[in-house]
């Protein structure tokens, strides 16, 4: 049972791996099939953001457990420039996308915790979590 | 755009029959990439709705013989959850953000009450030892001294008035203490005065309703009265408030020359934008706002809003 798995962002067939990829985790771990599409359009946001600002980067999923919880965690990473201003790119003016509440926006919504880890010139790190219900 | 839209179907039903024939993540890609277009494109989840089940019609006939019709029902319904996440995406959004308004604006009167408060109480109270002051002062003045002394006072006293009504505008200290009837009332008094318009007040809420009901209906009869004295002409306005068993309502009501409600409501003018802000108030509450008028015919605004148990 593989309860971990990462893909490189490079172009927009490894979007498609990184989707393919995390349903087959999320089913692993119980997930239902509804999930397994938002898990998905997680995977499609974070890499958007990385093809689009960085040209490249990677995502990395894995199960994870907490007390007898079980849920998946999604990590996206890039060494792009970094988001100037977090707060800002989570909040409904930043794009047409983050106003509708797709993007970054929208990934929040999905998963139950959102971390941005972004350092100006070096790079960004997003962590999402989601718990079984 | 009958175009654009047409190229849109073709493509939806081509990513449709690539996955019914063989499950597979590019083509659900596709969708996902499709339905957030048709977000950002401003076509409702309705227009995706008619684009799946178009799709569906013209697919199916040619898959069927192939495969069995429960799994292309199967698959159908990956593709339609795929072309429906970035909606459901945005609804998660939007909730989230009616929720983070509702909390500043909860915020918004807690920083009124205080800001209210003050006024009324810490600068109301600097008025008053003044006053004593000058009682004090008056005693060592000549007869001319002491009448320029009252003229002083009555300015004061003028300022003292002033701060009170600001302070009530600001965050009527009678609603909190006495509840809606008695703050209208009042409210009704103060503009009556100061617009020379007839401003009546009845009804009942029979006893006190919650602080956010209350303060909902409050705003919004302020903001109803501005809008008659600012625009309406009218000569007399009647607020009426009734209990029923689980909901409370309001109506307004003047003698105006009236507006053109959908016009009104669908400009982005100042008083678009008040009434928007009614509903919006009222929407927070699960409440209601109707509006009914017509040039020459005054204006009626009623508001509902349900109670709890």
């Amino acid at each position: 049972m593989i309860l971990e798995d990462h893909v490189d962002i490079v172009n927009e067939d490894d979007v498609i791996a990184g989707r393919r990829k995390v349903r087959m985790l999320a089913a692993e771990i119980g997930f239902s099939p509804a999930e397994w599409a938002m898990l998905a359009a997680v995977i499609t946001e974070l890499s958007r953001n990385i093809l689009d600002y960085a040209g490249r980067g990677e995502v990395l999923f894995h199960a994870i457990e907490d007390g007898g919880r079980r849920g998946i965690a999604v990590i996206a990473r890039d060494h792009g420039p970094g988001i100037p201003n977090i707060k800002e790119a989570l909040q409904a003016s930043y794009s047409v996308a983050g106003g509708l509440g797709v993007g970054l926006r929208g990934v929040k919504g999905l998963m139950d915790s959102l971390e941005i880890i972004s350092v100006p010139g070096k790079g960004t790190t997003v962590t999402a979590r989601k718990w079984l219900s | 755009m009958r175009e654009i839209a047409g190229e849109l179907q073709r493509e939806y039903s081509d990513a449709l029959r690539d996955y019914l024939a063989r499950p597979n993540e590019r083509a659900l890609r596709r969708v996902y990439e499709m339905g957030r277009g048709t977000l950002t494109d401003g076509v409702g989840v309705l227009g995706i709705a008619a684009l799946h089940h178009q799709a569906l019609k013209d697919v199916i006939p040619g898959l069927s013989e192939e495969i069995e019709e429960a799994l292309l029902i199967k698959r159908a319904e990956d593709v339609f959850i795929e072309s429906l996440m970035p909606f459901e995406m945005s609804h998660r959004a939007f909730r989230e953000a009616i929720a983070v308004l509702r909390r500043m604006n909860e915020r918004i009167e807690q920083e009124a009450k205080r800001i209210a408060h003050a006024l009324h109480q810490e600068a109301g109270g600097l008025l008053a030892s003044t006053h004593l002051a000058l009682e004090e002062l008056s005693h060592d003045l000549s007869p001319q001294g002491s009448e320029r002394l009252t003229l002083v006072r009555q300015l004061l006293d003028q300022m003292d008035e002033q701060l009170r009504q600001l302070a009530h505008e600001i965050r009527p200290t009678i609603l909190d203490d006495l509840g809606l009837l008695p703050a209208l009332n009042f409210l009704a008094k103060g503009m009556s005065k100061r617009s020379g318009l007839a401003i009546t007040v009845e009804g009942s809420t029979e006893g006190r309703l919650p602080p956010a009901v209350e303060t909902a209906l409050y705003r919004n009869v302020q903001e109803a009265l501005n809008n008659a004295i600012r625009h309406a002409q009218a000569g007399a306005v009647a607020v009426m408030v009734s209990r029923e068993a689980r909901a409370v309502r309001c109506s307004i009501r003047d003698d105006g020359i009236g507006f053109d409600v959908s016009a009104v409501t669908a400009a982005n003018g100042e008083r678009g934008l008040g009434l928007v802000g009614m509903r919006e108030r009222l929407e927070f509450l699960r409440g209601t706002l109707a509006i009914t008028s017509a040039p020459g015919q005054g204006a009626e605004l009623l508001m509902h809003i349900p109670l709890e148990g």
